[in-house]
């Protein structure tokens, strides 16, 4: 036989291989749907897994971009504190004092304690009290951004460290903690740092900022760091988790930082990405959580979707010894299996790929009402790709092997 | 029913398929791997299926093998087509030893020269009789047009012109066999085997299927294995196998 006359029976071949994987697949309705079921389910796992692994990492991300500040200043671990539902701890102590002396180093542009407080909040002295974060910030525009009413009047209860100035009694609170008070601008806000305290202080919702909900993943309430100390009994240590420190515009961050660090060694000073990396560090558990279930999620697909594949090959065990009974090539056979892999998989892979999105949402959503997290689960290309590439992939090994092992596997063993 | 007379010719005698004082044991279960042998487990015994067995198979000649369950009939089919290696002895086809060829050879050496009919069809649901029929044509390269020609002819021959595109599901067991006949000639093979044809078939169904088979196997050689005295009444001669061995003292010649 010629060349192109062994090449025109290939083609025959793989022509007539692909019209029996559609007519097997055709005509086992039920098993073909819930083969693709299987691999939807198997690929959504991934990619949802997946998601909430990169939401931990882009969440941490995001707290520190938002915040929009060049330098971060820590007094030992920053760790995420589990009372209320997140937030830091407030380690590093006298933070006006230390915030003002930072102030005046060259190239320091403005410096802001920033305090992360549990605090109870009600809608009314007799009301029942629920924990919130409270972020405590002592100049309002500059770092917040407003949505909707006012920004906070600055910090004038403060008055130089005397703290014998007026409470302007005003907090921000972002739109989805104010829906869950069912809370609006202009009404008011029971807040203390015990619920003594809560019942004695009146705040008025001026303004919705979303800056610390996006930067902490949690509901917050912002308030003038004076008042947050005074409400908390921390006016004598005036704790901080961070002093964040914007550089001058035409200074270089690193060199600051240097200077900073140099003129106070006994704090951390890190840029951006150093503050997340470290807070991360010391989330090891959070970390090898995030990790865990990323390669479960992956791993758990793959083998879902081997098996699956696996066995609607194995079902057609007696039709295939039947058809190499008669003389049909292992290669052949092996075609006609990949090609149902290949079907199955694409299928499954793409309709789990389009309900990523939604379900990604409904699980935000979840998530949001639940636990107050918002954005716990993210989405990305790559997620999508490594999606596809497990059920398409994955799908047509898992059915190359199960087709090698029919081509295999003695004739008579499923006559 | 009459068995195929008058069609034997000088080239009629020549051996087309030969068994030659073969043997073929099983073995009850699987071989111990190590861990199995670690813990005692021994390699379980053989059990015989066939003892020393000849046969030659000539061209145009219909054999049929009788005997009870277990006597090795389905074995000795299975050795003629290539399904099986034997454990001693060899098995030539037209003067191959088919013990050196590949499994890929001894399949392609099927595809050819031998067809197959089941007792239990092996039809794929998928696919209508044509379709069914067809099949083994796809494997030769042969082209879409052909195939369908050729599957329908073969249909038509065996009285399924009107059942044409029906899928196996639709037909009764009888014509599922005729449809089953009819893939096994497609290629024109020059040798078909059938294990109990009409195991699965009514004495009335069964008989119809028969002469069908008897007409359009044209001069081919059939070996076919059978309980039923009917079915066996086709053959030229009867090979009687008792306990894996021939019964020579029961082999008859019509």
């Amino acid at each position: 036989m010629t060349p192109a006359g062994r090449l025109l029976r290939t083609g025959r071949r793989l022509w007539a291989a692909g019209g029996l994987t559609i007519a097997q697949l055709r005509h086992h309705k039920l098993r073909l749907g819930l083969a693709v079921l299987g691999i939807v389910l198997a690929v959504l796992a991934t990619t949802l897994l997946a998601g909430v692994g990169l939401g931990v990492l882009d969440t941490g991300q995001a707290q520190f971009d938002a915040a929009d500040r060049d330098l971060w200043v820590t007094a030992g671990e920053t760790r995420l504190t589990a009372a209320g539902g997140g937030g830091f701890e407030n380690s590093l102590q006298n933070s006006r004092k230390v915030a003002d002396e930072m102030g005046t180093h060259d190239g320091v542009d403005n410096t802001v304690p920033m305090s992360f407080e549990t605090v109870y909040v009600a809608t009314g002295p007799d009301e029942d009290f629920r924990t919130f974060i409270a972020t405590g910030v002592s100049s309002g525009g500059s770092i917040v951004t407003i949505n909707e009413g006012e920004d906070l009047r600055g910090d004038p209860h403060y008055a130089g460290g005397t703290y014998e100035g007026e409470m302007t009694h005003e907090l921000l609170l972002d739109r989805e903690t104010a829906r869950d008070l069912n809370v609006s601008i202009g009404d008011t806000l029971n807040v203390g740092g015990s619920l003594a305290a809560a019942r004695e202080n009146e705040f008025t919702v001026v303004g919705y900022s979303p800056t610390y909900e996006r930067m902490l993943g949690t509901p917050t309430v912002t308030i003038p760091l004076s008042e947050l100390h005074q409400i908390t009994s921390n006016t004598g240590t005036e704790p901080a988790t961070f002093i964040t420190v914007s550089v001058d515009d035409d200074a270089d961050v690193e060199a600051v930082q240097a200077d900073l660090q140099e003129a106070h060694p006994e704090y951390e000073i890190r840029t951006n990405s150093e503050q997340l990396e470290a807070t991360l560090q010391e989330q090891v558990l959070v970390l090898a959580a995030a990790i865990a279930l990323v390669v479960l999620a992956v791993g758990a697909g793959i083998a879902l979707t081997v098996a699956l594949l696996g066995l609607v090959v194995y079902q057609q065990r007696q039709e295939f010894a039947a058809l190499k009974a008669q003389g049909i090539s292992a290669s052949t056979l092996v075609v006609t299996v990949i090609g149902q892999g290949l079907i199955i998989g694409t299928l499954g892979g793409v309709i789990a790929v389009l309900l990523t999105a939604p379900m990604v949402d409904v699980l935000n959503r979840l998530a949001a009402l639940v636990v107050g997290f918002d954005g716990l689960v993210q989405t990305a290309e790559p997620i999508y790709l490594g999606g596809l590439a497990i059920a398409i992939g994955i799908g047509t090994v898992a059915a190359a092997i199960a087709g090698w092992r029919v081509g295999r596997t003695p004739v008579l063993e499923h006559l | 029913m009459a068995a195929r007379s008058g069609s034997r010719t000088d080239d009629s005698l020549t051996p087309l398929a030969r068994a030659e004082g073969v043997t073929r044991r099983y073995r009850r279960g699987s071989e111990p791997g190590r861990v199995g042998r670690l813990f005692g487990r021994s390699t379980p015994p053989d059990v015989t299926a066939l003892e020393d067995v000849s046969l030659t198979i000539t061209q145009k000649e219909i054999v049929g093998l009788a005997g009870p369950s277990g006597s090795g009939k389905s074995t000795l089919l299975h050795l003629l087509a290539g399904l099986e290696l034997p454990s001693e002895g060899t098995v030539t086809f037209q003067g191959t030893d088919l013990g050196s060829l590949s499994t890929r050879k001894r399949t392609r050496l099927r595809l050819e020269h031998v067809g197959i009919v089941f007792q239990h069809f092996h039809l794929l649901d998928s696919l209508s009789a044509r379709g069914n029929v067809a099949l083994p044509l796809v494997e030769l390269g042969v082209s879409k047009s052909e195939r369908r020609h050729r599957a329908t002819e073969l249909l038509e021959r065996v009285g399924l012109e009107d059942r044409v595109t029906h899928r196996p599901g639709e037909l009764s067991g009888g014509e599922q066999q005729r449809v089953a006949i009819a893939r096994a000639l497609v290629t024109d093979p020059t040798l078909v085997i059938a294990d109990e044809p009409t195991g699965e078939l009514d004495t009335e169904t069964g008989l119809t299927v028969l002469e069908q088979f008897e007409r359009v196997a044209d001069d081919r050689a059939v070996v076919l294995a059978s309980h039923d005295q009917p079915t066996l009444d086709i053959a030229d001669r009867v090979v009687r196998l008792c306990d894996g061995r021939i019964d020579e003292e029961a082999t008859v010649r019509l």
